[in-house]
């Protein structure tokens, strides 16, 4: 029994164990966490206490060719909840000083939702002032419910350009997946137009502020006396190819209309107006979050958003008789003495193709001014269909132009390959081929497609993609940094383009289509074109460059739904040729005097 | 002249305690300064660790036989300040633990401690008591047990194993042989290993059988053994759900801190977050971002290590772990020099106080023992507690001062 009692020796022994393996253990795991996982504690602990404030950088803005501003930022509050903290109950209060409807709030928080509540969902952008110090005034009964001063678009310079300029958006669910670590909850990102294409460039990087703060997540201070932030950097600033004269007079001239106008200088490529009509209002876009806006626009049966310069396609007309007339002259089918009696049409089998009048002798320049179809008839049955299409091909058409805007549609240039698929093989006649020498039937293009076919053949076949954007701005000492665009180049023989432009030439200067709006000053050369339409009246078409002797613009316009092209697409081409060459001549003028 | 004094008063000790307390001020300074609401906490130490410093000197300078003839009034005394505390206490931090006098407000339990050592001692060292007697053990048991049950109404946990531990080991210290404290200690090692769930439960209770194989005692004893243990794991486990919420989380957070990092686990994984960041020298006084940031609240408290962790480091966490270990290893010395029996287990008893006060406020700051509330002796802030703890260390003194009379 005794042998199982402790003496006093041994209880001091066992307590003085205890004591020391206690110590062992301790001093083992503050050896442990304070020398060997310092580094590790050491970073939880500045995680704990600083806090990264992400710094929005302001998007790049847009100038005109000639630095004039486009399109900017102005500072503007928006509305913010944070759900964490938010209380539902005051959502009807809030909807009604927000003048927005019921259910809209609650819209936001859901579509935003499974994102950490304690980051602020955006519920409305541009609020106004008196909505701002209510909030302030209010601060206690609207937990959760914050303005912050933000960056947005302002439209104020005169210039919608809806579809050049685009639109952007809060960044949607996959796109934040794709990009994660760029953008975050809350971000805009470029939707269309050159918002979305320089998107890149535009967004500018995001910066910082190191603050420290307590437990309860207050700010206390700057960490490090705000040595390691880092401020955002601001998108590029792109300077544009637009002149902002020519598109603001390409915009009115287009009010009340449907159609669309390209304009490009020739030597280039740099696109001088580009419209799509009608336009949506791009100002309304500064403001928006919810995609109602957009809803509507695109219930719009006039369809606003519809890049008609871009995406919409028809037939060009008589436009394109230029191109089966260098066809015919490039391969020696017929030379400028060669003519065709034009009585009225031309009988091809059983069928009469008719001509809108009797040219009586007619040679290649007559057939242009006069738009003399009998001519192009015969001449498209000579050049036959597949060295046609591949020639248009070499002229841009059934292909995209690769231009700098977010959307684009390819067009059609038929050949035997596509009627075989589209009629079935033999199941389609030469007879298709009649209408494409006077740009009916299948063949399609787009407004842009036909100017930067005008502008090949006005510069001689020589010609850069057609492009919006010249260039960035550095930040530094705003040097123009150009982009580079790819250069086109068909082989033709001037001489025989020559004969072509000096039909386009009497269009308006002669006894041509468009004698209407010839100009004293100016050396217009051009053409009309109908676009048969099935569904209705047909589309006006006019391609024109200007002046005659030394190309400076090359323009394409499309007037929906209104019939000949003379009376309603010449003038417009007219109006635009006039006053882009009136502004590009101030322009140097000023130049020259600003450089003595 | 100073041999002498060396002979009636332990200066090593002394200037353990007081070290101590002068490391505690200043990481009470450092946890408060710039607090809203606590910044006077360092003033109101000062005054303490003053009454505290008169009080270790009453008790050095008390006749030594007082001790003896008083502990029955002490622990009666204790008793109804516990029964007091829960009719008239104030609910702190979900226990009534505390009573106010005046302005002050104190603790009935830490001084229900003193009371605890002083009557058992006095108990068990009464006319040689054979403690291997299962009256006489029971009895010891009792007279420990009535506390805890009053500090487990308030409900005190932490307090609660404080005076358990005290109760076993004194009787351990009073001669209990090894089947008498396997008897005693398994039920409880039983319990604690129960926390870690159903495995464990079973391993240990094996272990059991065969510890009670080893003991070779016949199979009634043997089968009531393990039936109680096997009992007290099921009570133990129904009783678990009777803790309030917070103290349930904390027995959860134990067995896996990283369940909750924002709920309860929260202040263990702040602790080491704070000492582990410390490194070799700390990041200086006042500098410590965990500690002047706020990230562990009431820090002057039950966390106070944190502070010395965070704020000077693994040399200055060695060196106040070092000054504890002088401590204890002075009074352990000090029990073999004293001849007295009734002596011996007072010393015993305040050397398991502090022991457990500071191996379990020291284990949950470096995230090795569960969280329980228990103050680091003579550094957390808090008056009652240094106010105990410098007693019984004036106590200890005057144990030693006279460790050559018997009584």
């Amino acid at each position: 029994m005794s042998n199982q009692t402790f003496h006093t020796v041994d209880r001091r022994k066992i307590i003085f164990s205890i004591i020391l393996i206690f110590f062992a253990v301790s001093v083992f795991q503050l050896f442990k966490m304070q020398i060997l996982e310092q580094v590790t504690y050491v970073e939880k602990s500045s995680e704990n206490s600083v806090r990264k404030i992400t710094l929005k950088p302001p998007r790049g803005i847009f100038f005109d060719r000639n630095f004039q501003i486009l399109v900017s930022n102005k500072p503007s509050y928006s509305l913010q909840i944070i759900p964490a903290n938010y209380n539902n109950a005051i959502t009807p209060m809030l909807e009604k000083v927000l003048n927005v409807n019921e259910g809209y709030i609650n819209n936001i928080l859901e579509k935003k939702s499974g994102y950490s509540r304690y980051l602020p969902r955006r519920i409305k952008r541009g609020i106004d002032f008196n909505v701002v110090t209510w909030i302030e005034e209010n601060r206690e009964f609207l937990p959760g419910v914050e303005y912050v001063v933000e960056m947005q678009r302002d439209y104020s310079f005169g210039i919608n350009g809806a579809h050049v300029f685009g639109y952007t958006r809060e960044i949607n669910r996959s796109q934040l997946e794709k990009y994660k670590g760029i953008y975050s909850l809350g971000d805009y990102i470029g939707i269309k137009g050159i918002e979305k294409t320089y998107e890149t460039y535009l967004r500018g990087v995001k910066g910082y502020r190191l603050v420290i703060v307590n437990s309860e997540q207050k700010i206390i201070g700057s960490f490090e006396d705000g040595k390691k932030d880092k401020q955002p950097l601001k998108g590029f600033d792109l300077v544009l190819t637009l002149d902002w004269e020519t598109q603001k007079k390409a915009e009115q001239l287009f009010k009340n209309k449907s159609g669309s106008l390209v304009a490009l200088n020739p030597k280039n490529g740099e696109i001088l107006a580009f419209v799509s009509a009608p336009q949506y209002d791009i100002s309304k876009f500064s403001t928006v979050i919810s995609k109602d806006f957009i809803q509507q626009l695109r219930n719009d049966p006039r369809k606003p958003l519809f890049n008609r310069a871009t995406t919409s396609i028809y037939p060009p007309g008589s436009t394109l008789k230029m191109l089966v007339a260098l066809i015919g002259l490039e391969s020696g089918i017929i030379n400028r003495y060669s003519t065709v009696n034009c009585k009225g049409g031309y009988q091809y089998g059983n069928r009469f193709f008719r001509c809108h009048g009797v040219h009586g002798i007619t040679n290649v320049e007559k057939a242009i001014e006069h738009s003399c179809n009998t001519f192009f008839y015969k001449l498209i049955l000579d050049i036959g269909l597949d060295k046609f299409a591949n020639v248009a091909r070499q002229f841009g058409f059934g292909k995209k132009t690769g231009v700098d805007l977010s959307e684009e549609a390819k067009g059609i240039v038929p050949d035997s390959k596509y009627y075989n698929k589209v009629y079935g093989k033999n199941k389609w006649s030469r007879g298709n081929l009649l209408s494409l020498g006077i740009g009916q039937g299948e063949f399609s293009v787009t407004t842009l497609q036909l100017a930067q076919y005008t502008a090949l053949l006005a510069n001689n076949g020589k010609t850069v993609q057609p492009h919006i954007v010249r260039g960035y701005l550095t930040r530094d000492v705003q040097e123009l940094i150009p982009f580079e665009f790819k250069e086109i180049n068909v082989p033709v023989d001037e001489e025989k383009l020559q004969i072509v432009k000096r039909g386009m030439y009497k269009v308006v200067n002669g006894e041509g289509t468009a004698k209407n709006i010839k100009l004293p000053d100016i050396k217009i050369a051009g053409k009309t074109g109908t676009s048969q339409n099935p569904h209705g009246k047909d589309h006006a078409l006019f391609v024109a460059f200007a002046p005659y002797d030394d190309p400076q613009i090359a323009v394409a316009v499309m007037v929906e739904n209104v019939g000949f092209g003379s009376s309603h697409a010449a003038p417009i081409a007219q109006k635009i040729i006039q006053t882009y060459l009136k502004s590009e001549h101030e322009n140097k003028l000023q130049e020259a005097l600003s450089l003595k | 002249m100073f041999q002498k004094i060396e002979d009636r008063f332990d200066l090593s000790l002394f200037i353990a305690v007081i070290l101590l307390t002068g490391i505690g001020l200043v990481a009470i300074y450092s946890s408060t300064y710039n607090h809203p609401t606590a910044s006077g906490n360092f003033t109101k130490q000062v005054y303490w660790v003053i009454f505290s410093l008169i009080a270790f000197f009453l008790f050095y300078f008390l006749p030594h036989k007082s001790f003896r003839y008083l502990s029955a009034y002490f622990y009666a005394g204790s008793l109804l300040m516990l029964i007091g505390v829960i009719v008239f206490g104030k609910v702190v931090y979900g226990a009534k633990s505390w009573v106010s006098l005046g302005p002050v407000g104190f603790q009935p339990s830490e001084f229900a401690k003193i009371g605890l050592i002083l009557f058992l001692a006095y108990w068990l060292s009464y006319k040689r008591r054979n403690i291997n007697n299962v009256k006489d053990v029971g009895v010891a048991l009792l007279i420990g047990f009535v506390p805890v049950a009053l500090i487990l109404m308030q409900p005190d946990l932490g307090t609660a194993i404080v005076f358990a531990l005290i109760t076993f080991v004194m009787i351990f210290w009073a001669g209990l042989n090894l089947f008498a404290f396997f008897v005693v200690v398994s039920p409880a090692v039983v319990v604690f290993v129960s926390l870690f769930g159903l495995t464990a439960l079973i391993i240990t209770l094996i272990l059991i059988i065969l510890a009670l194989i080893f003991f070779k005692r016949d199979l009634f004893t043997s089968i009531t053994i393990f039936v109680y243990n096997l009992a007290s794991a099921f009570i133990f486990d129904y009783l678990v759900k009777y803790l309030k919420p917070h103290q349930q989380k904390r027995i959860e957070t134990f067995i896996n801190p990283y369940a909750d990092p924002l709920g309860a686990g929260y202040n263990a994984l702040q602790a080491k977050v704070a000492i582990g960041s410390g490194g070799l020298f700390g990041k200086g006084f006042m500098q410590g971002s965990q500690t002047q940031l706020r990230f562990i609240p009431e820090q002057w408290t039950d966390f106070i290590f944190c502070v010395i962790g965070e704020e000077f480091g693994f040399w200055g966490s060695i060196i106040t772990l070092a000054l504890f270990f002088i401590i204890f290893l002075r009074i352990l010395n000090i029990v073999n020099s004293v001849k007295d029996h009734y002596s011996r287990l007072v010393l015993i008893g305040i050397l398991t106080m502090i022991f457990v006060h500071f191996s379990i406020n020291i284990g949950m700051n470096l995230g090795i023992t569960p969280v329980i509330g228990l103050p680091l002796p003579f550094i957390s802030y808090g008056g009652s507690s240094l106010l105990v703890n410098m007693a019984s260390m004036g106590l200890v003194m005057n144990i030693y001062k006279n460790r050559r009379l018997y009584t």
